[in-house]
């Protein structure tokens, strides 16, 4: 059996009466590049910082490459990097020394490696911090995260601030590191970011795992997207088995169905089909899907640091 | 704040919150709380500090006075208290004692220095925190992102200062006056609000320089540097002012002398206080003018964007700490070696002052049998240095938690650095930091009463100086304390401790105290070397109580979650 990169069991952090993560059971293999999404205050920072030892849990473990990230952390440590969302650096040093300085603490550093990355991010590293844009600070810390070519990148929101341009030099990175047989966990709020470049998909709500999976195993299991325009009437669709979220405009219907697509189809075949769309959701709607309705998410307070 | 304008009220500033409500309801009227947001906003945290000084001020007052009437009980006591301070020798550190036979005057002679100078380190911190602070933040943003200008909010929070002094005058005033009601004092409500008033107006320049220096410079630290630069220049010139008679026209060039000037309990002046407003509301209208003309986090001094990069520190976290503490503890060693310096050149003139007085004399000489007067005059006079190595280890430690609660620390703690190494490395520096601050201390000290007075030698100096360390070392620990258990309060508990220490080595100077009380002071386990030989059995006890603080504090650091502010 080979060692998960990492691995969390019955992980669960409580802050007073409230339970900021329940129970996390999670496995990201080598080599895998996993999507962690939930709405603010889902735990997904909450999760990493647990992951990372900065804090630690109420109850359970979380484990990188075997080793307890509450106890072991210095070793756990020298096999990943980290990359937060918000940058928060020391404005009297330049990009150019935070970058030394990230370097020498982490102890490996790629220094050709470093140098393409300041390239392909566009920075320039004389700057002050203080003077840099919010996207210029985060370009920074992606940069000191990239440049150690960890064996565990973990990406909280690493993309925030940046421009589109920046952002497909990041996913170019991403890829480049997953050809690497680096593995990386990503949470994200952009999901086009993670269905372009991540194997699985967790979804977090309300500090719970609610779902995981590739992206075609959630896709399979949730409820089929379909449209149908009709000659005539449109007939109610509402009492068919496995329908919801019916949707009718004029003589266009659109629906969700999960399951069994069979009495549907019935229902349709005898009701004068003019055009018929189906598809499967877009990773857009499995995640509205888990959080359209009583997401729980209030009075969770945030795990921002 | 409400303009008119074409007949009609208009929205000035608006809270990004009070934008909200008016989205969904587009009807509803600015109310006066909204329009007056910046200012509520700087207010409310201004009058908390501003009340609690006040309580320091009216207690200060409080233990001043009455321990004046219980320790100098008959006329003949207290004639003989003034013929001893009025001879001189103090008055370049306090002031000059005028009308120490009389509550009143003790009072004033007492108090007045002290509490102007702590007055005057509100103000600027207040300020720098309160403009600076908040636009450092990107809270000052958030602000000027509702319907308001750069100037505008920068004159509300100039009104939200203005505010917290005016809790700081209130709240002194009413302990002071009712201080001033009781029978042993017997002290005119009009002269303890002028009294008051005097102290307030220290707080009031200095929040006008921290207010302009929020605008010349390009960060809070360096902002406050500014203007603590600023209060050190006008303490010397002060001092040098009250140091001999043929230089009292430099008292005139000090913000702290014109305070002085005004001689409030005994022969008020209250013309100086004409100045002390203009020069206030100048320096406040011109960072609101400032404000006004330069660009959000841009600084009216050039600032360089970028540099050549010196990586030769960046190698750790000790050498990280000691390229981010090294200006600010640069200031800090130059404010100190100043002080020292000052006090060393001083000694002839005090010296000789107190051998005019036998009484004084007298009571000092018990201090050490055998010890020369200027000594002694030393050894008292290291008190104030010890405060200041001591607030300079707290400046240490509370830098060391700004970078967990910023969130910087975690950069540095995912990669293979322990949180232990971390925080001892932390620990050690400021250590190491204080113990020098120290040494250099007694030595310059020493330079400064011209090589060597009465007896003084280099290397008891340079004892005398080193025995100021221990104190802040046990500081050091508890901060480490703190830090590991009450990561929030730390910077509450350090000056917790030292404004304790000090208020008791104040009250238990007058022998109105037990050994029990007097033992919980930092300050009281060092002795006034090198009036008297260093107890360094004690300072060994100070380092080993801190060892054990610091040890406690690592480990509880260690296994807690890391805290945001």
């Amino acid at each position: 059996m080979t060692t998960a990169a990492i691995r969390t069991s019955g992980l669960t952090k409580r802050y007073g009466h409230v339970e900021v993560l329940k129970d996390l059971d999670l496995e990201v293999t080598e080599g895998e590049v996993l999507g962690y999404l939930g709405p603010n205050g889902a735990g997904k920072t909450t999760t990493i910082r647990l992951m990372l030892g900065l804090i630690g849990p109420t109850r359970g473990r979380a484990e990188i490459f075997g080793l307890d990230s509450h106890r072991q952390t210095v070793d756990a440590h020298r096999r990943l990097t980290y990359v937060p969302g918000e940058a928060s650096l020391w404005p009297s040093l330049t990009g150019f020394e935070t970058l030394h300085l990230l370097g020498r603490v982490r102890g490996e550093v790629d220094l050709p490696y470093r140098d393409e990355l300041i390239g392909r991010f566009d920075l320039d590293p004389s700057k002050k911090v203080r003077a840099y844009s919010k996207g210029n600070r985060q370009k920074v810390v992606l940069i000191a995260g990239l440049m150690a070519r960890p064996d565990l990148l973990i990406l909280d929101e690493p993309t925030s601030g940046l421009d589109p341009l920046m952002e497909q030099a990041f996913r170019h990175c991403i890829h480049e590191a997953k050809e690497r047989g680096q593995t990386v966990f990503l949470s994200s709020h952009i999901l086009s970011e993670v269905e372009a470049l991540c194997d699985r998909v967790g979804i977090l709500r309300a500090g719970e795992l609610v779902d995981i999976g590739t992206l075609a195993d959630l896709r399979h299991l949730s409820a089929l997207t379909v449209e149908a325009t009709f000659d005539g009437s449109v007939p109610d669709l509402t009492r068919i088995p496995g329908v919801s979220a019916v949707e009718v405009e004029g003589r266009v219907v659109r629906c969700q169905v999960a399951g069994d697509v069979e009495p549907l189809l019935k229902v349709l075949a005898f009701s004068g089909v003019h055009e018929l769309l189906s598809r499967e959701p877009s990773l857009e709607e499995l995640f509205l899907s888990h959080y359209g309705a009583g997401s729980g998410d209030e009075g969770v307070p945030s795990d921002a640091h | 704040m409400l303009t008119e304008a074409s007949g009609e009220h208009l929205l000035e500033v608006q809270s990004v919150p009070a934008l909200a409500n008016r989205a969904v309801e587009p009807t509803a009227p600015p109310g006066r709380f909204q329009t007056l947001a910046v200012a509520h906003a700087t207010a409310r945290k201004a009058v908390r500090s501003g009340v609690i000084l006040g309580l320091v001020v009216g207690l200060y007052v409080l233990v001043q006075a009455f321990s004046y009437t219980s320790t100098y009980k008959t006329s003949a006591e207290r004639a003989k208290l003034a013929s001893t301070l009025t001879s001189g020798g103090l008055s370049p550190l306090v002031g000059p004692a005028r009308q120490v036979q009389t509550v009143a005057g003790y009072t004033a002679w007492k108090c007045l220095m002290a509490l102007t100078i702590i007055g005057a380190i509100w103000g600027l911190l207040t300020a720098t925190k309160l403009l600076r602070g908040e636009e450092d933040s990107g809270r000052w943003e958030l602000m000027l992102a509702g319907l308001t200008t750069r100037r505008r909010a920068a004159l509300q929070a100039v009104l939200g200062l203005g505010a917290g002094w005016g809790a700081l005058l209130a709240v002194a005033s009413a302990i002071t006056v009712a201080v001033g009601r009781a029978s042993a004092i017997s002290i005119s409500a009009p002269s303890m609000l002028f009294f008051s008033l005097s102290v307030a107006s220290s707080a009031a320049m200095f929040l006008g320089i921290g207010a302009l220096t929020s605008q010349l410079a390009a960060s809070r630290r360096q902002a406050a540097a500014l203007a603590a630069a600023a209060l050190g220049v006008s303490f010397a010139l002060r001092m040098a002012g009250d140091s001999s008679p043929a230089l009292g026209w430099l008292r005139w060039a000090s913000p702290l002398g014109w305070v002085e000037e005004l001689r409030p309990l005994t022969s008020p002046q209250p013309l100086a206080l004409g100045l002390i407003a203009a020069f206030s509301l100048s320096l406040l209208a011109g960072s609101v003018y400032l404000a006004g003309v330069r660009d959000l986090a841009a600084s009216v001094l050039p600032a360089k964007p970028g540099s050549r990069p010196r990586t030769a520190l960046l190698s750790g976290p000790v050498g990280l700490a000691m390229r981010l503490t090294r200006a600010t503890t640069l200031a800090w060693l130059v404010g100190i070696a100043t002080m020292a310096w000052l006090l060393g050149s001083e000694t002839k003139v005090a010296v000789k002052a107190l051998q005019d007085s036998s009484s004084v004399q007298k009571a000092l000489s018990r201090l050490s049998g055998t010890s020369g007067q200027a000594k002694v005059y030393l050894g008292l006079s290291f008190v104030i240095v010890a405060l200041l190595i001591s607030l300079l280890a707290i400046g240490h430690l509370t830098a060391a938690r700004k970078e967990e609660s910023s969130g910087r620390l975690d950069h540095l703690l995912v990669a293979p650095i322990s949180r232990s190494v971390w925080l001892a490395s932390r620990l050690l520096l400021a250590c190491a930091v204080v113990t020098m601050a120290g040494v250099m201390a007694g030595v310059v000290a020493w330079l400064g009463t011209g090589h060597g007075h009465d007896g003084i030698g280099l290397s008891s100096m340079a004892d005398g100086g080193l025995n100021t360390a221990p104190p802040a070392i046990c500081l050091i620990g508890f901060g480490a304390l703190a830090i590991g258990f009450v990561p929030r309060w730390t910077s509450l508990v350090l000056y917790g401790v030292l404004a304790w220490s000090f208020l008791v080595e104040l009250v238990g100077g007058l022998g109105l105290t037990s050994h029990w009380l007097l033992d919980t002071s930092v300050l009281h386990h060092m002795r006034a070397a090198p009036a008297l030989a260093p107890n360094w059995t004690s300072g060994v006890a100070m380092i080993a109580v801190a060892l054990t603080a610091g040890a406690l504090g690592i480990a509880a650091f260690g296994r807690r979650d890391l805290a945001g502010d």
